[in-house]
């Protein structure tokens, strides 16, 4: 479903919509171009399916467009993936060949829509590639990373660095993320979308059934996990910092994610968490489906305290999720979790399965600190990490690149 | 008399050329030579970058120093200053190297964070706009900023001080043309806005001219 800006109103002020209504009139007919890799699936796409109607409503002429690529292309652009996040992977001039060959067959395509729009946004190093193919381009080009580019896998990044060094801009999701390239690179960090099936307001009715669904004692006070099967995401840790907490006091754990079955290490890892939870009753292991968003949801309502205990993460927008369900958030000391939590204000970082359990008995003991902690999250999120905010940063950086301007300070 | 125009701004971050800093000294040598405009914006546009927290100190380099070196001393001495008391932002350079090497002078070895840690310096690009809105006498003006964004909060109460007159909100400036008003220009120039987000400082310049007295 398409969503409007106004639909936004109530849980945002009023001011923050006239807002991005005033920087969007000043745009007004801009005309617009996304280019990323897939229409449906993935973060990315997921962006744009918010990020392009608003964009619509505030008044820029806004395009989406998908290249199209085959078997061999996407395994070369994962490899890209891999390697971009710092694993090692090596790329053979046939591979580089292949990549290069489906953007020149996609600028075919593209060209004339490319060549003539005001702004150019590329996400990822899937159609990095066209910059160079559209030398007639007359707006401003920015390339978006939406991964963790900070310590790539130095082949990947000296092969690619070429193709996106030519952008007149770049947006990284943190300074901790960005490589140095020679054009400005800006900082936008990634947001929730309140009225989302993830975020949105549910029924007390509608928790209350998952609740019984999945046999959740409502006496017991409840920690939630929702994350994939991953090594980085550490639920064995969680699993062992359950049964510290459960030596003292009652308490059920959920760990729930999805996509495992196609993944021969996402299938080990769930192995290795039912042997840990070793039927223990009040551990609960939800292999949920890609879609199950709403149980999502009403898990993290239904928690008293949410965990996000991985090792290594990327911004790790399912902290940024729980903090707006008014949740305290315990977790791992790492990547953009740092950013989000703040201790004794919005979470505790931990580093082990003990401190993860002092934290919990911790805030378990302190209602009255848990609640307030919750309240506080919550509204720092709605101030700072709802898609207003995203659009927001998207259309000043228009105006920065159509300003044509090199000051701090811009008049427009 | 004219009109208050009431203006709005939107930040965005960028990165800065400086390499990130894992201790003390590092963070020392990269303050003397980074850009004012990465000074400025570590002092004073932290307002209005996206955070999770309403820090002890508002300023970056303390928020640092206390959280991710743990130095309480280092970050006490850099949490209290006011950037907007220095009118040139090489004094105000010179002060936080006065510090800082004060601090290196005193430790046995240098403080460090954890890798992962560091400080990165960045800085940023401010969009101002006119809203098209204007307030046409005093009376009108609690309303108005109780309708303003966080932006035309920052622009009007914290960014007015470094412009002409210099040390002054444009609240203030602006009310100072009208006779029988200076009840309210003390008021809103006692608020401390330290510790307050925007949308909190909001609220609180509606309430000190709500019960500030004016004429």
């Amino acid at each position: 479903m398409t969503k409007l800006l106004s639909t936004y109103e109530g849980l945002v002020s009023t001011t923050v919509i006239s807002q991005l209504r005033q920087l969007g009139l000043r745009l007004a007919g801009k005309k617009v171009v996304h280019v990323n890799s897939t229409r449906e699936g993935g973060g990315v796409a997921e962006i744009l399916e918010w990020m392009v109607p608003l964009m619509q409503d505030v008044g820029l002429d806004v395009q989406w467009e998908v290249i199209e690529g085959n078997a061999d292309f996407f395994d070369v652009t994962k490899k890209f993936h891999n390697g971009l996040q710092g694993f090692p992977v090596t790329i053979n001039s046939r591979e580089w060949q292949t990549y290069r060959g489906l953007n020149e067959e996609n600028a075919v395509r593209l060209r004339p829509i490319l060549e003539d729009a005001d702004l150019v946004v590329i996400h990822d190093p899937q159609p990095a590639a066209l910059l160079g193919l559209c030398p007639n381009r007359k707006g401003k080009w920015i390339w978006r990373a939406h991964i963790d580019v900070s310590r790539p896998a130095r082949a990947v990044w000296q092969g690619l660095k070429p193709f996106v060094s030519g952008y007149d801009a770049s947006i990284f999701s943190m300074c901790q993320f960005a490589q140095p390239l020679p054009h400005p690179q800006f900082l936008i960090p990634p947001s929730i979308d309140p009225l989302s099936q993830k975020n949105m307001d549910l029924a007390p009715e509608e928790i209350a059934a998952v609740r019984h669904q999945y046999n959740l004692d409502p006496k017991k006070p409840l920690l939630v996990q929702i994350s994939r099967f991953d090594r980085f995401k550490d639920p064995l840790g969680v699993i062992a910092a359950y049964q510290l907490v459960r030596k003292v006091q009652p308490v059920q754990l959920v760990l729930a994610g999805g996509g495992a079955t196609d993944d021969p290490e996402g299938q080990k890892v769930l192995e290795e968490v039912l042997e840990a939870a070793n039927g223990d009753p009040d551990i609960h292991v939800l292999l949920l489906p890609s879609d199950a968003h709403r149980t999502i949801n009403a898990l993290q309502r239904l928690a008293d305290i949410v965990i996000q205990k991985s090792t290594r993460e990327g911004f790790g927008l399912t902290v940024t999720e729980g903090l707006w369900k008014g949740k305290p958030v315990i977790g791992g000391d790492t990547g953009g979790i740092r950013l989000q939590l703040i201790n004794y204000h919005t979470g505790f970082l931990v580093n082990t399965p003990e401190g993860a359990a002092h934290r919990i008995r911790f805030l378990l003991h302190h209602k009255g600190l848990r609640n307030k902690m919750g309240v506080k999250a919550r509204e720092f999120v709605r101030e700072n990490f709802l898609h207003t905010r995203q659009l927001r940063e998207y259309l000043t950086l228009f105006h920065i690149l159509n300003s044509q301007q090199e000051a701090s300070t811009i008049y427009i | 008399m004219e009109d208050f125009i009431i203006q709005d701004c939107t930040l965005l971050s960028r990165t800065s050329n400086v390499p990130p800093a894992i201790n003390l000294r590092e963070l020392r040598d990269r303050i003397a030579t980074c850009r004012q405009d990465v000074l400025y914006h570590h002092f004073c546009e932290t307002p209005l970058v996206p955070c999770f927290d309403n820090p002890d100190y508002r300023n970056d380099f303390a928020v640092w120093a206390l959280l991710q070196v743990g130095d309480r001393v280092l970050a006490e001495r850099l949490g209290i200053i006011n950037p907007y008391l220095y009118t040139d932002l090489e004094k105000l350079r010179e002060q936080v190297l006065e510090i800082l090497d004060e601090r290196l002078s005193e430790v046995h070895f240098v403080p460090s964070c954890l890798h992962g840690s560091e400080f990165f310096f960045s800085e940023a690009v401010t969009v101002v706009f006119d809203t098209g809105l204007r307030v046409t006498s005093p009376p009108e003006l609690p309303e108005a900023i109780g309708r303003m964004t966080n932006g035309s909060i920052y622009y009007h109460f914290l960014e007015s001080r470094r412009r002409e007159p210099v040390g002054v909100d444009d609240f203030s400036a602006w009310l100072a043309c009208f006779p029988g008003h200076e009840d309210w220009c003390q008021s809103l120039q006692s608020v401390d806005f330290s510790f307050f987000t925007l949308s909190e400082l909001r609220d609180e310049l509606v309430r000190t001219l709500q019960t500030g007295g004016a004429s």
